[in-house]
């Protein structure tokens, strides 16, 4: 595959979990508009259809024992402005991990400007705070996220920066501290 | 002082007796954000001391500090705390911009990023570096104590209002903030801000 990991086992692991993502979730009448890549490093890219495809293969991968999907390790964007990934303003990334297997999986959504994303805190607690971060930079809303406002830029800011329009070096200075709040949304209780 | 208990003191002999106190003992509040930090604590620790040159008792209260030593990149949301930390300092108080993001805003001229601590507050002594290496720092000290040593009556620092702190991060042009709230198009067209008004505090 490529000269980063020349571990025999684990290239056995990760094209089983390639073939299981080839069979089941990449054709079928279910996987009607998914698309399956790999990218240079032989990783698994499934493209998914809109917000509710997403959450159906996310469940599904998680119940799955052949893939094992149990660890959300990164969520991101790009803004996909030259429109070189399909005809969607902004491409939303999930990068999966399987901690028994050592396998990934990486899941991308392409969605619109003004369009929301399903939120992934019901799957994962950890998703909160990298989506507030999606939200913050790139103002891709989360549909059903508990606490969805700025997480690194000031609450008082207005854009977001990492959108390719915004300009780099247009700051706002604030000259007085926020308060301290919990947002209009508080904090999810214990049930 | 006399054998009966009276004291007696020329005011000028005083005064030099207080610049002398006050130089050798900057008590400094350290203000680590980043990288810089680290080697600050290099320069506190054993190796370099810099109770050597009586800068020995960290403060982590403004209110029982001297000397803010500023270390480290300082962004918009964070300049704030900064300045009310600089504002809980009694007077005297000095400042020194430890390395090139606290100096300048080093390699980070960026939308989030303040271009220098001295856009919300006077430095004393600014430290090149990236980051400097621990006698800088300490070279910045002894800097500061001939500059205490020769010029007591320092004027205090003003606030500046949000139309100076606004032209002082915008290089020296007044950016205006409405046409930041601007929208995307789907088919990529920008359309300028709309929104009439931000409340500000």
């Amino acid at each position: 595959m490529t000269a980063y990991s020349k571990n025999a086992a684990f290239l056995a692991r990760q094209e089983k979990t390639n073939q299981r993502l080839r069979d089941k979730y990449a054709s079928g009448a279910l996987a009607e508009g998914r698309k399956l890549d790999f990218d240079s490093i032989g990783e698994p890219v499934l493209w998914v259809k809109d917000g509710r495809d997403l959450m159906l293969v996310v469940k599904m991968l998680r119940a799955d024992p052949a893939v094992s999907i149990n660890y959300l390790s990164s969520l991101t964007a790009y803004d996909n402005q030259d429109r070189q990934d399909g005809p969607k303003r902004f491409v939303v990334v999930y990068q999966l991990f399987s901690t028994t297997l050592h396998t990934r999986v990486r899941l991308k959504l392409a969605v619109d400007d003004g369009e929301a994303a399903p939120t992934l805190t019901k799957e994962w607690i950890g998703a909160n705070w990298l989506e507030r971060e999606v939200w913050d930079l790139f103002g891709i809303r989360f549909e059903g996220h508990p606490n969805l406002r700025r997480i690194m830029m000031d609450e008082r800011f207005t854009g977001h920066p990492l959108r390719k329009e915004y300009p780099i070096k247009q700051r706002e200075p604030f000259t007085t501290n926020i308060p301290f709040h919990l947002g209009a949304n508080p904090l999810p209780t214990e049930k | 002082m006399s054998k009966d208990g009276s004291s007696f003191a020329y005011p000028f002999v005083l005064q030099d007796a207080v610049k002398w106190a006050r130089k050798n003992s900057l008590w400094p509040m350290p203000f680590g954000t980043s990288c810089c930090g680290i080697e600050m604590m290099a320069v506190l620790g054993s190796h370099y001391d810099l109770s050597r040159f009586g800068a020995e008792v960290v403060r982590f209260s403004p209110r029982q500090a001297d000397l803010l030593l500023v270390a480290g990149t300082i962004t918009t949301k964070m300049a704030p705390v900064l300045r009310t930390i600089y504002d809980q300092m009694l007077e005297p108080k000095w400042v020194i911009a430890m390395g090139a993001c606290s100096s300048s805003g080093g390699i980070f001229d960026t939308y989030s990023v303040l271009q220098g601590i001295d856009e919300i507050m006077p430095v004393d002594v600014y430290v090149p570096g990236c980051p400097p290496i621990p006698e800088g720092v300490i070279h910045a000290v002894l800097h500061l104590q001939k500059i205490i040593d020769g010029d007591m009556d320092r004027r205090p620092a003003e606030r500046p209002s949000y139309d100076e702190a606004l032209n002082a991060m915008s290089y020296r042009k007044k950016v205006d903030v409405l046409e930041a709230n601007w929208r995307v198009n789907t088919d990529g067209s920008v359309v300028p801000g709309t929104v009439a008004s931000k409340e500000r505090v």
